[in-house]
C-alpha cells in the first residue's frame, strides 16, 4: 500500500512521455531494440497509471461510497483508456507511428485531469446512482471514442495528403483504408456512447425529479448539457447521413467529421471544468440559472397551492434550496 | 579455428561460369557427403543461390583443413570440370577475411541488390543442408548462427532492408500498402499485358490479390496473362465498367496517346462515389490523362513518380552502407576476441594443470622427506609453492591476455614449449 501512496501521475504522464519522445525519434534516426523500449515504457507507464487509478479509486469507494470520485478520476481513466489503446496499437502496428498522434492526446487528457483536481468531489447524492454510474461511464467511452476518431482522422488527412502530393513522408501511418474504417466506427461508436450517456442523463434528472416533490425541468440553458446535446445531434446527423449516403462515409469527409466532433468535445470540457458540472461546485452563473427555474417553478405552485387552499409554507421550504451556490 | 572460402559471385564471375557451379539442393547434400569422405577431420557448408556459389570449410587446426587449391580442385570435380577452367573466376579469402565475408553475404552487403531479404534464408538453408548430411558441424554452427545474429542486428538498426528498389515492388509492396489494407478483397484491373504487367501482377499475387480482371486491345495475350494469374479477361470494351468497379489499376499498355482522358473519366468518377482507387500508370507514354489525379479519392502514380521513389530508395540503401559496414565490422572483432578467449581459456586451464601436477609431485617428494614437521611449517611449505608457480605463470599469462592479435602466436608458441598438446 505505502507503494501505491508513492505513485504521482509524474510516474505515469513521465513514461508516456519518454514513449512519445521515442515515437518523434524515428522521423530522425534509427535504432535497434527501439520498439521493446518504448513498449517496455508505454506498459510501465500504463501499470503505474493503472495502480495509481486502483489505489485512489479505492480512497473514493471508501469515503464517499462512489467510482472515479471527481473530473480528476474521470479524466485519468479516459486516459487510462486511450493509453491502452496505445498498447493494443503498438502491438498491432508495430511500424506506424500511431503514437505520435494519440500520446499528445493522452497526455492532454491528464493534464485536463490534473486541473480538476483541485474542484470538489461529484456530488455523492448522484454518484451512488446506477443511471448516474450509467450516465458517467457512457460519457467517459464517448469522450474517449471521439478522441480515437479524432486521432484516426488526423492520420487520414495527412496520410492522404502525403499520396496526393507523391511523398513517401519521414515517418509511416496506417493505411488510408485502415484509418478510414475505424474513424467512421469510431464516428458511429461515439453517437451511441453519446446517445446512451444523454438518455441517461435525462433518466437521471427525472429519478433525481421524481424524489422531490417540486419537479424541476431539465435545466437546457445548463452550458454542459446544450453543448453534450449539440454533440450528440452533430454525432447522430453525421451517422445517419452516412449511413444512407456511401460518399459521406468515405474519404476525407469522415475525417472532418471526427475532427469536428473532437473539437466539440474540448469545448465541452471546457465548459465542464468552468461550471463543475455534477459537483457541488458549480459555477455562480448555472446556480443562479438553475435557481431561477426552480424559483418561478416554486412561484407557481406556490399559487397553485394558494388557491387550491394548501399550505403553503411546504413552496417557501422549497424555495430555499435554491440560493445560489446551492445543488440543483 | 581455421576457415577458408572459396567461391564465385556476380562480382567477380560471368554468368555462365556461375550456371556451370551452380547446385541443386541434392547435388549440396551429395557434394558434402563427398567432401566428409575426402577430408574427415574437416567441416562444410556449400551456398549456391543464382548469383553465388560460395564453399565454406573449417577444421580446429590447419591440418585439418583443406588449402583452398584443394578445395578448387574438389569443388571443379564435382562439376566435372578442370580446375583451370574456373580457378581465375573464383575468389578465395581465409580465418578473419572469410568470416567478414561471410556476415557481408547474410547481412545482404554483398548481394547485386543490396538489401534483399531472400539471401538470410539462403545462408540459413545452406548450413540446415549442413546440419542435415549428419555430420558434426560445431566450429560451422558457431560461425552461421553469428553470421545470422549480425544479418538480424543490421536489419534492425539500419534502414537498408525497408526500402524496396524495383517500380513494380514499391508500387505494390509500398504504395499499395499505404492505401489498401489488404489485397484479397479489391478488384484489381490490369490493362495491357506485357512484361511490366506480368511482373507487377506477380507481387499482387504475393500480396493475396485475388480478384484480377485483364483487359488488352489484343485477346491472346490478355488471355495468357489471365490463364497465369488466375485472372478473368474482359473485353476493351467494357473498360469504362471496370474502371467503375476497380481498387487497383495497373496500367502498361503501348498506346501512343492516353487511353483514359479526364472527359471519359469524368462520369466514372461520378459512378464511383468517392471510393479510393490507386491508379499504377506504368506506361509509356503515359495511358491516363494526369489530371485525373485531381479527383479528392483518385490517387494515380506514373512511372515517374516510382521511378523517383527506387531512386531515392536506393540513395537511402546506400546511406545507410557505412553503418551496416561498421556494424559487420564489430561483429567480425567481436567474433575473433570471443575465439581467442576460448581458445586462451583452455590452453591456461592447461598449463595451470600442468604447473599444479609438477607442484603436487615436488611436495608430496619433499614433505616425505621433512619428517616432524608442525601443521603451520607444513601449510608455509604449501603455500610457499604456491606462490611460486603463479609468480612463475603470471608474466606469460599476462602477455596472452595484454595483446589479444599478437597473441594466437604467443598461444602456439605456449603449447609447444610447455608441450600442452590440444
Amino acid at each position: 500500500m505505502e507503494l501505491l501512496q508513492k505513485i504521482s501521475v509524474t510516474c505515469f504522464a513521465a513514461s508516456y512521455l519518454v514513449v512519445l519522445g521515442i515515437e518523434l525519434s524515428r522521423v530522425f534516426f534509427q535504432i535497434g531494440q527501439r520498439r521493446y523500449i518504448r513498449f517496455g515504457f508505454a506498459a510501465a507507464g500504463l501499470f503505474a497509471h493503472t495502480a495509481f487509478l486502483g489505489y485512489h479509486t479505492q480512497l473514493s469507494f471508501d469515503s464517499q461510497g462512489i467510482w472515479l470520485g471527481s473530473w480528476f478520476g474521470w479524466c485519468l481513466s479516459g486516459a487510462w483508456v486511450l493509453a491502452a489503446v496505445y498498447l493494443w496499437l503498438s502491438i498491432r502496428t508495430p511500424h506506424s507511428m500511431i503514437g505520435m498522434f494519440l500520446l499528445p492526446v493522452t497526455l492532454l487528457l491528464i493534464w485536463f485531469g490534473q486541473r480538476f483536481s483541485d474542484t470538489l468531489p461529484f456530488s455523492p447524492g448522484r454518484a451512488k446512482t446506477v443511471w448516474n454510474m450509467i450516465h458517467g461511464s457512457a460519457l467517459l467511452l464517448g469522450t474517449v471514442v471521439v478522441a480515437l476518431g479524432f486521432v484516426f482522422g488526423i492520420m487520414y488527412l495527412i496520410q492522404s495528403r502525403r499520396l496526393k502530393q507523391k511523398r513517401s513522408g519521414s515517418f509511416p501511418l496506417p493505411s488510408l483504408e485502415w484509418l478510414n474504417l475505424w474513424a467512421e466506427r469510431s464516428l458511429v461508436g461515439s453517437t451511441v456512447l453519446f446517445c446512451g450517456g444523454f438518455a441517461s442523463g435525462i433518466a437521471l434528472k427525472m429519478v433525481q425529479q421524481s424524489n422531490h416533490s417540486t419537479p424541476a425541468p431539465i435545466p437546457w440553458s445548463d452550458p454542459v448539457i446544450w453543448t453534450s446535446a449539440v454533440l450528440f445531434l452533430w454525432l447522430l446527423t453525421a451517422s445517419i447521413f452516412g449511413t444512407f449516403y456511401k460518399p459521406a462515409r468515405r474519404g476525407r469527409k469522415v475525417a472532418y467529421v471526427v475532427t469536428i466532433s473532437f473539437l466539440f468535445l474540448l469545448l465541452e470540457l471546457v465548459i465542464v471544468w468552468q461550471v463543475g458540472h455534477a459537483t457541488d461546485q458549480q459555477s455562480p452563473r448555472t446556480a443562479a440559472a438553475n435557481c431561477q427555474i426552480v424559483q418561478r417553478r416554486s412561484n407557481l405552485q406556490l399559487r397553485v397551492q394558494k388557491r387550491f387552499s394548501i399550505n403553503a409554507l411546504a413552496g417557501c421550504q422549497r424555495s430555499a434550496h435554491c440560493e445560489p451556490g446551492g445543488r440543483s | 579455428m581455421n576457415l577458408q572460402v572459396i567461391g564465385c559471385s556476380h562480382h567477380h564471375s560471368s554468368v555462365s561460369v556461375r550456371e556451370k557451379l551452380a547446385f541443386t539442393e541434392d547435388q549440396v547434400k551429395t557434394f558434402l557427403t563427398k567432401f566428409h569422405q575426402s577430408f574427415p577431420k574437416s567441416e562444410a557448408v556449400l551456398l549456391s543461390t543464382c548469383n553465388r556459389t560460395e564453399f565454406y570449410a573449417a577444421g580446429s587446426n590447419a591440418q585439418g583443413v583443406p588449402s583452398s587449391e584443394q578445395m578448387v580442385e574438389f569443388l571443379a570435380d564435382q562439376r566435372g570440370l578442370k580446375t583451370g577452367e574456373i580457378a581465375n573466376n573464383l575468389f578465395a579469402h581465409q580465418d578473419q577475411a572469410a568470416i567478414a565475408h561471410l556476415f557481408n553475404v547474410a547481412a545482404s552487403l554483398d548481394s547485386m541488390v543490396v538489401g534483399e531479404a531472400q539471401i538470410l534464408s539462403q545462408v540459413k538453408q545452406a548450413y540446415q543442408l549442413a546440419v542435415d548430411t549428419g555430420h558434426k558441424i560445431p566450429l560451422t554452427h558457431h560461425v552461421f548462427q553469428t553470421a545470422m545474429k549480425v544479418a538480424k542486428r543490421v536489419a534492425n538498426e539500419t534502414d537498408i532492408h525497408t526500402t524496396r528498389v524495383s517500380v513494380p515492388s514499391v508500387a505494390i509492396n509500398v504504395l499499395t500498402k499505404q492505401i489498401f489494407e489488404r489485397l484479397d478483397d479489391k478488384r484489381i484491373l490490369i490493362i495491357g499485358a506485357g512484361k511490366m504487367a506480368e511482373e507487377t501482377l506477380t507481387y499482387i499475387v504475393a500480396n493475396n490479390g485475388k480478384d484480377i480482371v485483364v483487359t488488352n486491345r489484343t485477346r491472346s495475350r490478355a488471355d495468357d496473362l489471365a490463364q497465369k494469374f488466375k485472372g478473368q479477361i474482359t473485353d476493351w470494351e467494357h473498360l469504362e465498367q471496370q474502371l467503375i468497379d476497380a481498387d487497383l489499376i495497373v496500367s502498361t499498355t503501348g498506346a501512343t496517346q492516353p487511353i483514359v482522358t479526364r472527359q471519359q473519366f469524368k462520369n466514372v468518377a461520378e459512378k464511383r462515389r468517392e471510393k479510393a482507387l490507386l491508379i499504377l500508370d506504368l506506361a509509356i507514354p503515359r495511358d491516363f490523362d494526369s489530371k485525373i489525379g485531381d479527383y479528392e479519392s483518385i490517387y494515380l502514380y506514373t512511372l515517374d513518380d516510382l521511378q523517383k521513389e527506387c531512386e531515392k530508395n536506393r540513395q537511402s540503401r546506400q546511406s545507410q552502407w557505412p553503418k551496416a559496414q561498421k556494424i559487420v565490422q564489430q561483429e567480425t572483432t567481436n567474433f575473433f576476441q570471443d575465439l581467442h578467449r576460448r581458445n586462451s581459456g583452455s590452453t591456461i586451464a592447461l598449463l595451470k594443470k600442468q604447473a599444479n601436477e609438477v607442484k603436487d609431485a615436488e611436495l608430496e617428494r619433499l614433505l616425505k622427506r621433512l619428517d616432524r614437521l608442525t601443521p603451520e611449517q607444513e601449510s608455509e611449505i604449501e603455500q610457499s609453492f604456491h606462490r611460486l608457480v603463479n609468480k612463475l605463470l603470471h608474466p606469460p599469462l599476462k602477455s596472452i591476455n595484454a595483446d589479444q592479435n599478437e597473441s594466437v602466436g604467443l598461444l602456439d608458441a605456449m603449447k609447444r614449449l610447455f608441450q600442452l598438446g590440444d
